[in-house]
């Protein structure tokens, strides 16, 4: 099941790792604004190029990995744009058809979709999930929230692992050979997993109670120590797409 | 079905977070209450939280050959209620989108509106409407309506963000319920089913913890001692 994770994989084997999350962050943030909020083209090529390099480049992120993971958002973006793509209209009976106006409207969703996806990759791929939820720690998000999600990543590994065990289970007896059989087993194992997970989050709490459990699971927070070096480099970067963009605008 | 990252222009995306956020707020008041009374229902909304997230990683057969995933919706708005279900699928989302590059951070708000206010409440008024009459149809049209409702939810949201040229909004939601509802509507019916079949294993193997939750009348003391 760690293949369906493999950006989490990858964020904890990234030279990135032990950035600070604000520098990541501002990164990621930045250039998303960029892509969003300047002309689409060439911002969006630009933002996805300067994306694509910093995780094949710095971060070593795998084009195999890349690629897997690209693999869903496309398959919305490229179904939306097609929908952009095509005008429906119901004078004289139903009328499908392409415009210039369309035709822009599509290239400027995919566009943006695909830069977008690309921009969230940067920190996807680089922080662990950890390190984030210790930087909402830290941006004040209430402990509540935030340890209901530090638990809700801590239990996700065992149902996943729980879940591709009981599918092996099932195909191997034959619990996937036609639709019919394949809905029920898919039925018994969301129950099954329901009534595992609460069986785990009961024998945690019964373990955790014994220790003094007060409704919080504190550990060491990543370093947190911002690079002004990063930070300039991230300005100047998002600085040139800005006046790139600007003076090469095409259609908003 | 989630909105992909960028997809939305930055005016729509920021609407539907504002549109969100209540609810969200909301729900996140609700967990803070509950763990300052009862510590240790944070391990089980946890338990719930991640049980949702690993409902996407269970394929489901669909009647155009290929597959799907539940998005657990139903489920979590009959057993946990539906402003729970706020803030559980936020972090649901947040995670899908950054572990699994399901959805997206700038579009988070309009799926959370989608898939964990409008899914879960349609989902829970077919569940409290029927309830009391057939348990059995009452869990399908919870679920499969708590589908529907969040893919007709995206789909009015894509619509309204790219409306037809030519028909504008209607046209444009027409174009996206079409075009996403050979994979949705068979998924509906598909989740509705599972949900029979879900609740009905949970009946024989949870029943004290089903009973607790409202799904199931509790069993008087009586009987079970005759039992």
């Amino acid at each position: 099941m760690s293949r369906s994770l493999a950006l989490d994989t990858a964020a904890w084997s990234s030279p990135w790792r032990h950035r600070s999350v604000a520098d990541k962050a501002v990164l990621t943030l930045a250039l998303l604004a960029t892509t969003l909020l300047l002309p689409v083209w060439p911002t969006a090529a630009l933002s996805a190029a300067a994306a694509l390099i910093v995780l094949l480049g710095p971060a070593r992120l795998a084009p195999t990995v890349l690629a897997r993971s690209l693999r869903s958002p496309l398959l919305f973006i490229v179904l939306g744009a097609a929908s952009v793509l095509v005008s429906v209209s119901w004078h004289d009976g139903p009328r499908v058809a392409i415009t210039a106006q369309t035709s822009t409207q599509a290239l400027t969703v995919l566009g943006r979709g695909v830069a977008g996806t690309l921009c969230v990759f940067v920190l996807a791929a680089t922080t662990p999930m950890v390190d984030l939820l210790a930087g909402l720690r830290r941006a004040r998000v209430p402990e509540a929230c935030v340890e209901v999600a530090s638990l809700v990543y801590r239990l996700l590994f065992v149902l996943l692992d729980t879940t591709r065990r009981i599918r092996e289970a099932q195909a191997a007896r034959l619990g996937l050979r036609d639709r019919r059989t394949t809905l029920r087993s898919a039925g018994t194992l969301s129950g099954t997993l329901l009534v595992r997970a609460w069986g785990r989050a009961r024998r945690l709490e019964e373990g955790l109670a014994g220790r003094g459990y007060t409704g919080a699971l504190p550990s060491l927070d990543p370093p947190g120590r911002v690079s002004i070096g990063f930070l300039g480099a991230t300005v100047a970067l998002v600085g040139v797409i800005v006046v790139v963009s600007l003076l090469g605008a095409g259609p908003r | 079905m989630h909105i992909a990252e960028g997809f939305l222009p930055p005016l729509h995306a920021a609407a539907w977070t504002v549109a969100a956020a209540p609810f969200v707020v909301h729900g996140a008041r609700a967990v803070v209450r509950e763990r300052r009374e009862r510590p240790e229902t944070t391990l089980l909304l946890a338990a719930a939280g991640a049980f949702t997230f690993v409902l996407s990683a269970i394929k489901l057969p669909s009647v155009t050959g290929s597959s799907s995933h539940p998005t657990g919706t139903g489920l979590g708005a009959t057993l946990f209620r539906p402003p729970v279900m706020a803030f559980l699928s936020t972090v649901v989302l947040l995670f899908q989108a950054l572990l699994l590059a399901h959805g997206g951070l700038t579009t988070l708000g309009a799926n959370v509106f989608s898939m964990g206010v409008v899914g879960p409440w349609a989902g829970y008024a077919a569940w409290r409407l029927l309830c009391g009459r057939h348990r059995g149809l009452a869990i399908f049209t919870a679920f499969a309506l708590a589908d529907l409702a969040t893919y007709c939810t995206t789909s009015v949201q894509l619509g309204l963000a790219f409306p037809d040229p030519v028909s504008g909004i209607a046209g444009g939601v027409v174009k996206f319920l079409g075009v996403f509802a050979l994979t949705q509507v068979p998924l509906a019916v598909v989740e509705g089913l599972l949900g029979v079949l879900v609740l009905r294993l949970l009946a024989d193997v949870a029943g004290p913890e089903l009973a607790r939750l409202g799904i199931v009348p509790t069993t008087p003391p009586s009987e079970a001692v005759t039992r």
